[in-house]
């Protein structure tokens, strides 16, 4: 790059816009990923649950089989998650990467707690139901509280909303009761995070289009 | 026609990408400058030489710290460096209205008179 050469005005205005761009694709974290891997996720673990849990199941797979599996997109979501931030916080120090890792960190100590609790609840001699619900319901009023406190935070309205209806969804769920609740989460959960994901999308080729 | 003259320590093609860079962070933020390299795309001494003057300028801060035992320099725009390049792009969309309204007039508003 060379450099000391006068631009003109219209090169100095595509310069910054050009830049910008490239600094928000490579820094800024993409709500459409993160809300897309964890809406996959929940969409297809809890239906699963549901499909296996009904008294007559839509599909011949075993609970344990089905919560297995809905552990396993759980992780990879988490994992698409980490290597996200991290990609994209790479080189990049100071007040928000310390605001998003302590964040982060949040969200890990939280679902230990839930993990932590599944066991003591079975070891105090829980049912496989109680367990279950008690899993399901504490993992989600985690997400959707730190959803709610992070748009908050970071005045961000979409993802308050979020946060807000997948609590609304746990409350219906619970007076729902199993197995159906595992619907309720699945679509109000992973159907909201994926709508989310959608909405975001369309503001960004809005944006672009202008 | 003074005061619409473009700030020549931004209005070159590497310093304009610097400052831009820098001011699309959040406010606070710094960037490692292997990081800073890679968005910009310059060489390490070219990017050292820009920085020099812009650091001089106090429009960016320039920290050398350790990432546990590696050394790591950071760098960031300052609040001065900010205000400078709101201005900046004040006077470049004035430019371009203008420019836009009154048809070509030839200024483009490059001043290196300061080049030291």
């Amino acid at each position: 790059m060379d450099d000391e050469r006068p631009l003109d005005p219209e090169a100095g205005a595509a310069i910054v816009e050009a830049q910008r761009a490239r600094v928000e694709a490579s820094t800024a974290v993409d709500p459409r990923v993160l809300f897309g891997a964890w809406g996959l996720a929940w969409l297809l673990g809890f239906g699963l649950l549901w499909a296996a849990a009904l008294d007559e199941p839509l599909v011949p797979v075993d609970l344990g089989v089905a919560l297995a599996v809905f552990f396993a997109l759980l992780a990879a979501a988490g994992v698409v998650t980490a290597v996200h931030i991290a990609t994209r916080s790479r080189g990049v120090r100071g007040m928000s990467a310390r605001q998003g890792a302590l964040y982060g960190w949040g969200w890990f100590l939280g679902f230990a707690v839930v993990g932590a609790l599944a066991h003591a609840l079975r070891r105090a001699g829980a049912s496989e139901d109680v367990v279950s619900l008690v899993m399901m319901a504490t993992s989600v009023l985690l997400v959707g509280a730190l959803y709610m406190a992070g748009g908050a935070l970071w005045d961000s309205i979409s993802q308050w909303a979020l946060g807000a209806v997948i609590t609304v969804s746990t409350v219906v769920a619970l007076v729902v009761g199993l197995p159906h609740a595992y619907l309720v989460m699945s679509l109000g959960g992973g159907g909201a995070m994926l709508v989310a994901a959608g909405v975001e999308a369309l503001r960004r080729r809005r944006a672009r289009g202008h | 026609m003074g005061e619409e003259l473009l700030d020549p320590l931004i209005h070159t093609q590497a310093r304009l990408r610097i400052m831009t860079t820098l001011t699309s962070l959040p406010r606070g933020d710094r960037l490692t400058f292997p990081r800073l390299q890679a968005l910009v795309e310059a060489s390490a001494g070219n990017l050292s030489t820009h920085l020099r003057r812009l650091e001089e300028a106090g429009y960016v801060e320039v920290v050398k710290g350790h990432q546990g035992r590696v050394p790591s320099t950071q760098v960031g725009v300052t609040d001065a460096g900010r205000r400078a390049f709101d201005d900046y792009l004040a006077r470049l969309r004035a430019l371009l209205t203008a420019s836009a309204t009154a048809g070509p007039d030839g200024a483009t508003g490059t001043d290196d008179s300061q080049e030291n």
